[in-house]
């Protein structure tokens, strides 16, 4: 039976708080050095904004000791780990700005405890799949309205709320993933066993089509109007990926990457802010580029190049000669200083995430919640792939934030929140089964 | 040698580096521990459902055992499944039974002799209800709760 066989919870985390040990040693030696090389002398100041944020950390560890939480241990752990990274790349690249991302972590930090309390019931949310589809929808929409829209950097994603700029794509991510795994764990029985086929292919009932057609038709109309490739392609990468999770059926998934290239070729050709991305990636060197739109690429090229094996070390690369570095290139300078081998560690922090995600939704009870779990694991490891790829030219750079790394307030909130989520999931079934 | 101011901010950046990858492992470590304790309890026979054994043959399970479910279960002869039949008339992935909306349905993994309940071919993905008997190969399992 269900539930009969609960294991006792256990009143500690301790894997958790033994993780966030090292954390703490982390945040610390590399705020000091960055610090020690920016003043050329060791104070005590360095030290502030770590233990700010450390504080901040044992406060959401002891919050769900308190409330008995019985999900995943390491997840969180992992996303301190990332954001306290992201705050020692701030206070190198903008040293200005990191006391304002360090409120956005504060922020962050309320909004997965929020998450962690409503909704009481995680399957409630699937309820209101078209709820979430709406607001999704409005929010996508929300930053081409006159008064709150705002342009920044010839990208139109912003909107204007108080003081602060938002991106409501951000928020859009977690709904949408929220929708798509209500809705197929509604029509995938539908879409997966199609009764006509063309040989191997299925040919899906025309109205289930509809909605998958109209994803492309948003998609596409959000890369034209906001001017954002990369929004476009995570949008239209994770419906992509949730439709062949949930039927099985890689024809999808081939015909929507059709549909995408076919779509990225035509923009190309029609619109100037793609020709531009695709032309500084193909030939960022060129005499007419390399000064110009190129300039970013090729600095960001030399910075991964600067780095070598080692890296040239916290505080004494050059990666403020990247544009916008903080934000589009926090990758590219952070391999510059830590080099190779901090790279690597980087990328295989991102790949225990995934890991960690997916292995959470394999065990998840139901459809939607291991549709769930898959879809926002599916974001970070996307988002990471593309702006990495990005920043060492294997694909055109888009204005994607590396998760809890990259400088932004409104990724860093929404990331958490997805943390909380795939912790909420993991509790679920640990509740169910009984579990660490 | 001395040590300056140079030297100890050296010491401080590859000690950053050392402790990335010291956290790295660690959490490794954790996700591995996690996962194995998940494993034991997955593995434990508790199970949300079970097949009763009700008709055998030598190397399957015994008449009257009662082999735990878990939310998704693979049958079949090869050693992977969940509930493993040694049954030559059983092929190495024969059938699956899963537990969703509510209720538990069976499903033909596309079996040389195919897969019945309550003497029934299987043709889709159909539903079991507790009581059904389903036959795979020569053995018969009841499922009950």
């Amino acid at each position: 039976m269900i539930g009969a066989q609960r294991l006792p919870v256990p009143r500690t985390r301790f894997t958790e708080l033994s993780l966030l040990f090292w954390v703490a040693a982390l945040a610390i030696t590399g705020f000091v050095a960055v610090v020690a090389a920016e003043t050329s002398s060791f104070g005590p100041a360095a030290i502030a904004v770590p233990v700010v944020f450390l504080v901040l950390m044992l406060a959401l560890h002891l919050f769900l000791v308190a409330r008995r939480f019985h999900g995943d241990q390491v997840l969180m752990p992992i996303a301190a780990g990332l954001t306290a990274i992201g705050l020692v790349l701030v206070q190198r690249l903008a040293s200005d700005l990191v006391l304002q991302q360090l409120s956005w972590a504060i922020i962050a930090a309320g909004a997965f405890a929020a998450t962690i309390l409503i909704p009481k019931d995680l399957t409630a949310l699937a309820r209101f799949k078209w709820t979430w589809a709406l607001l999704g929808l409005l929010l996508l929409v929300a930053p081409l309205m006159p008064v709150i829209g705002r342009e920044i950097n010839g990208a139109r994603i912003w909107i204007k709320v108080g003081p602060a700029s938002i991106e409501p794509w951000e928020a859009v991510k977690l709904l949408l993933v929220v929708f798509f795994a209500a809705y197929l764990e509604e029509y995938r029985e539908v879409l997966s066993r199609s009764p006509r086929r063309i040989g191997p292919l299925p040919i899906p009932p025309v109205p289930y089509l509809v909605p998958i057609v109209a994803m492309w038709a948003i998609a596409m109309v959000v890369m034209i109007l906001e001017k954002d490739v990369g929004a476009t392609a995570l949008f239209f990468g994770i419906f992509l990926a949730m439709l062949f999770l949930a039927t099985g059926e890689a024809f999808y998934a081939l015909i929507g990457l059709a549909l995408l290239l076919l779509g990225g070729f035509a923009a190309y050709q029609l619109f100037g802010h793609v020709h531009v991305r695709v032309d500084t990636w193909l030939r960022p060197f060129a005499e007419d580029l390399r000064f110009d739109a190129g300039y970013q690429m090729v600095q960001g090229l030399y910075a991964l190049a600067n780095g070598g094996l080692l890296g040239a070390g916290l505080g004494n690369g050059m990666p403020e000669r990247i544009p916008v570095v903080w934000s589009d290139f926090v990758f590219a300078a952070f391999a510059e200083e830590t080099g190779l081998a901090g790279a690597l560690a980087l990328l295989a922090l991102y790949l225990l995430f995934l890991y960690r995600g997916m292995q959470i939704a394999v065990r998840a009870p139901t459809t939607f919640l291991q549709l769930l779990a898959a879809g926002l694991a599916f974001i970070v490891a996307l988002q990471t792939l593309v702006i990495v790829g990005g920043n060492a030219r294997l694909i055109p750079l888009t204005g994607i934030t590396l998760p809890f790394v990259a400088y932004g307030g409104s990724s860093l909130v929404t990331n958490w929140m997805l943390v909380g989520l795939l912790l909420r999931v993991s509790e679920v079934s640990n509740r169910m089964r009984g579990g660490p | 040698m001395e040590i300056t101011f140079g030297v100890l901010l050296w010491a401080v950046r590859i000690g950053f580096l050392v402790l990335l990858y010291l956290f790295l492992i660690r959490a490794f470590a954790a996700l591995q521990a996690a996962l194995s304790s998940e494993e034991a309890v997955a593995a434990r026979p508790s199970g949300i459902a079970h097949l009763v054994v009700q008709r055998s043959v030598r190397g399957a399970p015994r008449v009257g055992e009662r082999l735990p479910l878990r939310a998704v279960n693979a049958i079949g002869r090869d050693a992977g499944n969940d509930v493993v039949l040694n049954d030559e008339a059983a092929s190495a992935k024969h059938a699956l039974l899963e537990f969703a909306e509510g209720e538990w349905w069976i499903e033909d993994s596309g079996s040389t002799n195919g897969t019945l309940v309550n003497g029934e071919v299987v043709r889709s993905r159909e539903r079991v209800q507790y009581g059904d008997e389903v036959a795979i190969g020569r053995v018969a399992l009841r499922l009950e709760q």
